[in-house]
């Protein structure tokens, strides 16, 4: 892990290679950033937080092994150490996931839709907003491994290494997140009128 | 298709979909889905759930002077180390 009071990294051979690796990651790691900040200003000031602490580690970094992964870490991890206090609480929302059962997005649009086929076409008409939203609201620990799996494409494993939790935990968060953000797009899809009740 | 064989692969949908199942039972969901309707459906929305929250959540506007904040910041680093 980076630790913000190391030294930046004294050979120009390590600092040309922080740059040809580390900084094509802006755009997913700002991203990233937005989802968990919730709004810009914030992402910016911690994108920028959590490449100086790994510019600073970045001689303990092994090349070869995942960099992506190395910087997310650090980046949840700025997040939860700097951030986290400052944030707005999310709308609560509801994870009791015992009364939600796992299909219940598709049951529900599916008896509202005439054409069996139509239920991936309500997914689509969700404003870009609604579903952002609808991710941001869910609790932190949810949200992370919802963004980090579905947002980010990161395998079980490397979610596990990056918020230091085991597998099991990962596929647990995963599960009741994905739970609560298809109840949040359910209550949208009505609200915005896409299916009939 | 007994109703025990669709309940035991719609459990394993959503490691299915994160590509997280061993090769055994990856192969044996598919087989499954190849042969199923019903599944096919369930695994089809889900598919396009993940593609969809991926799609609008992901991100397409970085501010353009973020990148040149950062190198300079780094920079700086130099100047002034912790």
């Amino acid at each position: 892990m980076a630790r913000s009071q190391a030294a930046p990294p004294e050979d120009p051979v390590v600092r040309e290679r922080f740059e040809r690796d580390a900084l094509p990651l802006l755009p997913n790691l700002y991203g990233a950033a937005l989802r968990l900040t919730r709004n810009p200003q914030d992402a910016e000031d911690l994108v920028q937080e959590a490449y100086l602490r790994a510019y600073r580690g970045f001689e303990g970094f092994r090349e070869g092994t995942n960099l992506r992964a190395w910087m997310y870490r650090i980046l949840t991890n700025t997040f939860i150490n700097s951030y986290r206090k400052r944030q707005r609480e999310p709308v609560t929302v509801s994870v009791s996931d015992e009364d939600t059962p796992d299909w219940y997005l598709y049951d529900r649009i599916g008896s509202s839709v005439a054409e069996p086929s139509a239920e991936s076409e309500v997914l689509e008409q969700i404003p870009d907003e609604d579903v952002q939203r609808a991710l941001e609201d869910l609790p932190e620990v949810f949200r992370m491994a919802v963004l980090l799996a579905d947002v980010e494409g990161f395998s079980y494993k490397e979610i596990a290494e990056i918020l230091d939790v085991p597998i099991g935990t990962v596929m647990s968060r995963l599960h009741r997140g994905r739970k609560a953000l298809q109840r949040a797009l359910w209550e949208t899809v009505r609200e915005r009128g896409l299916v009939t009740d | 298709m007994s109703p025990t064989d669709c309940e035991r692969v719609l459990e394993q949908i959503e490691l299915y979909l994160d590509g997280e199942l061993v090769s055994a039972v990856r192969v044996e969901v598919e087989r499954h889905l190849g042969a199923c309707g019903d599944c096919t459906g369930h695994a089809d929305f889900q598919r396009k759930l993940k593609e969809v929250v991926r799609a609008k959540c992901g991100c397409r506007d970085v501010p353009p002077e973020l990148m040149e904040r950062v190198r300079s910041l780094l920079e700086r680093s130099h100047d002034h180390p912790a």
